[in-house]
């Protein structure tokens, strides 16, 4: 008996060791990236991520290669397919962010508000002399100085099912009302002719995920004269409820409300991975969304199937979103150098033609580089669409110091509006703007 | 019991070590625990590997989540003591409030259902017939499967419109096309439906094994007395049920309470929020809005509740085991 009794011991001993081991060793690294300003470590690994699907992914990892190939720094590249800013929020809790990610112009507030990311020598930035103003204004925040380089732009186009508008005879939408009568006989003209009521005319991301609604409605918004935030000097008043925005916000409410529905089903809960789809297998033709969708809409839907156009336009215009995607060097990396060179890569030419190359969908949409000809690269009618959309009536989120909390907000309220059609719009709007005027005076940039 | 375990740790320290509560009562059992020697120290070993996860994985984030909910959390700019501050502001948050009236009626409603439905399940599928433990296996199934792959199935079959799965098949009787998901009149009922869909199999398991227990002879006697079979299953069936019965309710509405992953994938707490629950609610404002100090506040609430919830449920199983 003793004699087991001990063995039972020994080998309890070892689990505790074996456990105490694994802790261990894992709890190292974790404390290595913690204090933010901190020590440089050549030798710690260079950790990049991107906001990407499958299909850029890939361009990036190509281009990644190529960077070592011509630095010798080798990139520990993630990319990182949902949940995004969800991911960063979990690292940033645990004090242990990558070194380098290239996500949506949006995020910028964010990063800037919680010091994810310090402040850029716009000057130091080899090569940053090629790049657009009008590019950098996307890393510039609401104190005027700049916290990230810009990657990527693009302007929100209008995508729309060209053989089926042929079909039914309905003209180029030129207008609003153009846009609703198109949607209809979409809806109702059974387009694609197989005899049964499944089409829908516009497809809406509509879910309050990540603010999507509030994204796909500013461009409407602007269009009818309506805003959420109007800058005054350099501070903003709440525009949420003004009668243009009002007005704006029935427009759509009359699609999300109509008989039969001019939307798709359950466009409220629906995210954008899951709205694709519904262009694609031929269940919507209208589609408000980015140039980025080009290359995987040519391959499952037809290139010869869809126009590109610019957004048709409202009571005050044709303005739509502009943004794009920035680098950012996030805070408390042991790789600054890396973190430099990497971005100075990414801006020069070559990289940003890279990445417009991209197959079959671009990670630089329109480049920030001046020296990147659109056309020269692309070579496609709908691209220089899109680049001219962008110079002419692309205009970005106001540059509030967090913008994250206002397109949120916005976005449930829209949300509800649309899902239960009631008939007073300005009231609900009008208990947002309450909202949003507390954010504004939290934020300290309310007039 | 899992929920039971951790507050012992943070409330007393000395007695989480020993397991328990009433383990630590007994006298006996104390007296032994002082001398730490020889054979009693080999058990601790044991256990060691156990206990050394559980603080590493459940006590000290537990803890630091307390910490949390009293900080403004700005990982990178230092945090900043605002004390009970995030309590209030979750609780004067309108859509939280309605979070929380949405996971009662969710909670209440998935517990009687799945309940209901796994007794009826239970008296129909009992027995020791081949066929019937085939039967069995296949309404099992939901259980076992992964929740999100059961919510974008469920999301695929309630597609609100005529050619959506469902509506087409009511369109057969006349019905339909129903909205489901898509409207805050239907959404959360909708959300119910696939809760009891998947609990049911889950309950119909443990009354099986109560009604296994249940002596043959009891409803012999009770036939032969003349007693029908809604009255044997009222006076012979549901009585010898009642301890299955509380530890399903125990672990329903603790389930109830925290469910995230169905709503989550089914809908996001939409449309409008009508399906938003507390923990929907609570990962929304940690990973959209980033305030992860107000967030932890909700899920110390939570914690808290199901800890009251739990403590109310053992005392009064204890006091009718005395009794």
């Amino acid at each position: 008996m003793p004699r087991s009794r001990s063995a039972t011991a020994a080998v309890a001993l070892a689990a505790v060791g074996a456990v105490l081991a694994g802790c261990g060793s894992s709890a190292t690294p974790a404390s290595s990236g913690s204090a933010p300003g901190v020590a440089q470590d050549p030798n710690a690994p260079f950790e990049v991520w991107t906001r990407s699907t499958e299909a850029t992914a890939k361009v990036y990892t190509k281009i990644f290669a190529d960077f070592e190939a011509k630095t010798g720094v080798k990139v520990d590249y993630k990319p990182i397919f949902a949940d995004f800013d969800k991911q960063i929020q979990q690292r940033a809790a645990s004090k242990d962010l990558p070194d380098l990610v290239v996500t949506d112009t949006g995020s910028l507030g964010v990063f800037t508000s919680q010091g994810l990311v310090g402040e850029i020598d716009k000057g130091s930035i080899a090569g940053g002399g090629d790049v657009v103003e009008r590019a950098w204004n996307n890393g510039k925040a609401s104190d005027g100085k700049y916290y990230a380089i810009p990657f990527s732009t693009q302007a929100m186009v209008t995508l729309v099912r060209k053989d089926w508008r042929e079909k039914l005879g309905k003209p180029v939408p030129k207008t609003w009302d153009d846009l609703l009568d198109l949607a209809t006989a979409f809806t109702k003209d059974d387009p694609d002719g197989n005899g049964q009521a499944d089409t829908y005319g516009m497809l809406v991301p509509g879910t309050t995920d990540r603010g999507y609604l509030g994204w796909w409605a500013a461009s409407y918004i602007w269009q009818g004269g309506g805003d959420i935030l109007k800058q005054d000097g350099d501070k903003f008043t709440v525009a949420v409820d003004s009668p243009e925005t009002v007005k704006a916000v029935d427009f759509l409410k009359k699609s999300f409300c109509a008989d039969p529905k001019l939307i798709q089903p359950g466009a409220l809960t629906t995210g954008t991975n899951d709205a694709h789809a519904f262009f694609e297998t031929g269940k919507t033709g209208i589609y408000e969304t980015g140039p980025y969708m080009f290359g995987r809409f040519d391959k499952n839907l037809g290139k010869d199937k869809y126009e590109v156009i610019a957004a048709p336009k409202g009571p005050a215009g044709d303005t739509v979103l502009g943004e794009g995607e920035n680098i950012y060097l996030m805070a408390g990396s042991p790789r600054a150098d890396a973190q430099k060179k990497l971005a100075e890569y990414l801006i020069s030419a070559e990289a940003q033609t890279a990445g417009m190359k991209g197959d079959p969908t671009p990670v630089v949409r329109l480049p920030v580089n001046s020296k990147v000809d659109v056309n020269a690269v692309y070579n496609d009618p709908r691209w220089a669409t899109t680049a001219k959309v962008y110079s002419d009536s692309a205009r970005p989120f106001p540059s509030v110091p967090n913008f994250q909390p206002f397109r949120q907000q916005f976005s449930e309220t829209l949300n509800s509006i649309f899902s239960s059609c009631g008939p007073d719009s300005k009231g609900d709007l009008g208990k947002l703007a309450e909202n949003l005027k507390k954010e504004l005076q939290t934020q300290g940039m309310a007039k | 019991m899992t929920v039971s375990n951790p507050v012992r740790g943070t409330t007393d320290v000395g007695s989480a070590a020993s397991g328990g509560g009433a383990a630590g009562s007994h006298p006996v059992r104390r007296r032994h625990r002082r001398r730490l020697t020889g054979s009693s120290f080999t058990p601790w070993l044991f256990l060691a590997p156990a206990v050394l996860i559980f603080v590493v994985f459940k006590y000290v984030p537990m803890v630091e989540g307390i910490r949390l909910s009293l900080y403004q959390v700005r990982p990178f700019l230092g945090d900043l003591w605002v004390g009970l501050d995030n309590y209030v502001r979750i609780l004067g948050d309108e859509r939280f409030r309605d979070a929380i009236g949405h996971t009662l009626v969710l909670a209440f409603g998935q517990t009687i259902g799945s309940m209901v439905i796994g007794f009826v399940l239970a008296l129909l599928l009992e027995g020791h017939a081949k066929s019937l433990w085939f039967v069995r296996s296949a309404v099992f199934l939901p259980v076992v499967a992964a929740t999100a792959v059961i919510g974008e199935i469920w999301r695929l079959l309630f597609f609100p419109a005529p050619e959506g799965f469902i509506n087409s098949v009511l369109s057969i009787v006349g019905l339909g096309p129903w909205t489901f998901l898509d409207s805050p009149d239907t959404s959360l009922a909708s959300v119910m439906f696939v809760g009891i869909w998947k609990g049911a199999p889950y309950d119909m398991v443990l009354i099986l094994a109560g009604l296994a227990g249940i002596d043959r002879q009891q409803y012999e006697a009770s036939a032969l007395d003349g007693a029908t079979t809604p009255q044997r299953i009222r006076h012979v069936t549901l009585p010898a049920l009642r301890p299955v019965i509380t530890i399903l309710l125990t672990l329903a509405s603790i389930r109830g309470l925290r469910v995230f992953t169905e709503v989550y994938v089914l809908t996001g707490g939409g449309p409008a929020g009508s399906t938003d629950v507390w923990m929907t609610r609570v990962f929304t404002v940690a990973f959209e809005r980033n305030e992860i100090g107000v967030a932890s506040a909700g899920s110390v609430m939570l914690f808290l509740i199901t800890f009251a919830l739990t403590v109310v449920v053992q005392l009064y199983r204890r006091r009718r085991e005395a009794g």
